[in-house]
């Protein structure tokens, strides 16, 4: 029992249970315990002990990690349950949100863009009836700024004409038909102050001349013909007509030429002839 | 994690489940052990996310290794500790952590991680003051250098440049103080 004793008090048994023995050491540790229950009784006292020591000691570790350390040992076990039930709640969860989300834009985009197309064909429609409505305004425009020049030309050709008989400088002169052509009758006026010639083609009356004649316009002055220019004559023809000017006259008269006009006049194709 | 949903199975008990590898055993086994293992590893390795991977690896250890458990052998947690303050120890020895810890003093770090814990077991409080009363300063010293710092009872005369016989005495007497307490 000494020996016992001793080998209790020599402090060997603390180092044992604190892990602190070499292997030659344990075995011969172990082998007293199993020959005397007193050393079994002290190791099971100096255990007990410790552990006490470690729960006064104890530090709580934090809370997630208890989930952590059951799942470890839970996948070792080959156990497909976990300890959690939120994480699998979290998976589930998005394996349904993510396909709805993704539907829900498919639809939304193809709806989107057939909106598109759809108001890119209303768009052109209405652009090229636009289109179309603009340039029929162009043409009435083109074809009421034509219309609005012609009037305003008739206008100031009239006023012209109107201008002829109020002026008191200009002198009518009626000319006769010869008896080449006795209905012709032609009426010239003629201002010697401003020395302007024209002739009256609406109260004309002459006989309609062919594409290779032209009728031309003689004045006498003092018993020599000077050509006054040519002109035309037709159904159609109106308004004053203005020829080459001259100061002085004695007579006036028509001759039909060769078109183009002729330096002398041919006096057996005399028309009409006019005297002051 | 409240303290009511807590399992609790007689020492008996839990190694019957333990080794019949039932979930319950695992839940039982964490609720009863992991403060008094975690307080031991978190002394030793003075960092509290190194501290909860080795108790994690503790755990995997205790359960894939629980066939070389016996009741022969001696108390359940006398071997789980020491599984623990091995995982610990090597680790504080491993070269990793070597750099990026380098040597701080040990009594300091374990009064320190008390100071930071103190909220955490205050019930106890008390008890500890009383206990850390009936242990002398040396006693005490050598308990936690050998116990809650993975110190060897040789490392630690050196450390403490005293006999060898000496530091086996102070432990032994040490220990007879807890049991004393204890009892």
């Amino acid at each position: 029992m000494e020996d016992i004793k001793a080998y209790i008090e020599s402090g060997i048994l603390e180092l044992y249970v604190l892990g602190d023995v070499t292997p030659e050491e344990r075995t011969q540790v172990e082998a007293m315990a199993q020959k005397h229950p007193a050393i079994k009784a002290e190791l099971e006292e100096i255990g007990r002990s410790l552990e006490l020591y470690a729960e006064e000691n104890a530090v709580e570790p934090s809370e997630n990690l208890r989930n952590r350390v059951l799942n470890s040992l839970v996948v070792n076990l080959g156990d497909d349950r976990t300890f959690s039930s939120t994480r699998t709640a979290d998976e589930e969860e998005d394996n349904v949100i993510i396909p709805i989300s993704r539907a829900r834009s498919n639809t939304f985009f193809k709806y989107a863009f057939a909106a598109c197309l759809a108001l890119l064909l209303v768009s052109i429609v209405a652009l090229i009836s636009v289109y179309n409505k603009l340039q029929e305004s162009n043409n009435l425009v083109a074809s009421l700024q034509s219309q609005n020049q012609r009037f305003a030309n008739q206008t100031s050709l009239m006023d012209k004409e109107l201008g002829v008989f109020h002026d008191a400088s200009f002198k009518m002169v009626k000319l006769q038909g010869t008896p080449k052509s006795p209905s012709s009758k032609l009426t010239v006026a003629w201002s010697p102050v401003k020395k302007k010639v024209m002739i009256d083609m609406t109260n004309a009356s002459m006989p309609v001349n062919d594409k290779d004649h032209q009728y031309q316009l003689w004045a006498m002055v003092n018993g020599k013909p000077v050509d006054l220019g040519v002109f035309d004559a037709d159904t159609t023809s109106t308004g004053m007509k203005e020829m080459k000017s001259i100061a002085s006259a004695d007579a006036f008269a028509v001759t039909l030429e060769r078109r183009g006009g002729s330096p002398t006049p041919t006096m057996d194709q005399m028309m009409v002839i006019g005297k002051f | 994690m409240s303290k009511k949903r807590k399992i609790s199975l007689s020492e008996e008990e839990l190694v019957l489940a333990l080794q019949r590898r039932e979930k319950i055993a695992a839940e039982a086994l964490y609720d009863m052990y992991s403060a008094s293992l975690f307080g031991v590893i978190v002394r030793i390795v003075n960092d509290e996310a190194i501290a909860e991977d080795i108790l994690q690896d503790t755990f995997v250890k205790i359960w894939n290794s629980f066939s070389s458990y016996s009741t022969e052998k001696g108390r359940l947690f006398t071997w789980m500790v020491n599984i623990a303050r091995n995982l610990a120890i090597d680790k504080i020895r491993s070269k990793d952590f070597k750099n990026q810890t380098k040597n701080q003093e040990l009594e300091n770090n374990v009064t320190f991680i008390d100071e930071q814990r103190n909220t955490v077991y205050k019930p106890e409080l008390l008890g500890v003051k009383d206990l850390v009363e009936k242990l002398k300063p040396e006693q005490k010293s050598i308990l936690d250098l050998v116990y809650f710092k993975g110190y060897t009872h040789v490392e630690a005369a050196d450390e403490l440049g005293v006999p060898l016989g000496t530091i086996k005495t102070r432990l032994r007497m040490a220990i007879t103080q807890l049991r004393k307490y204890f009892n």
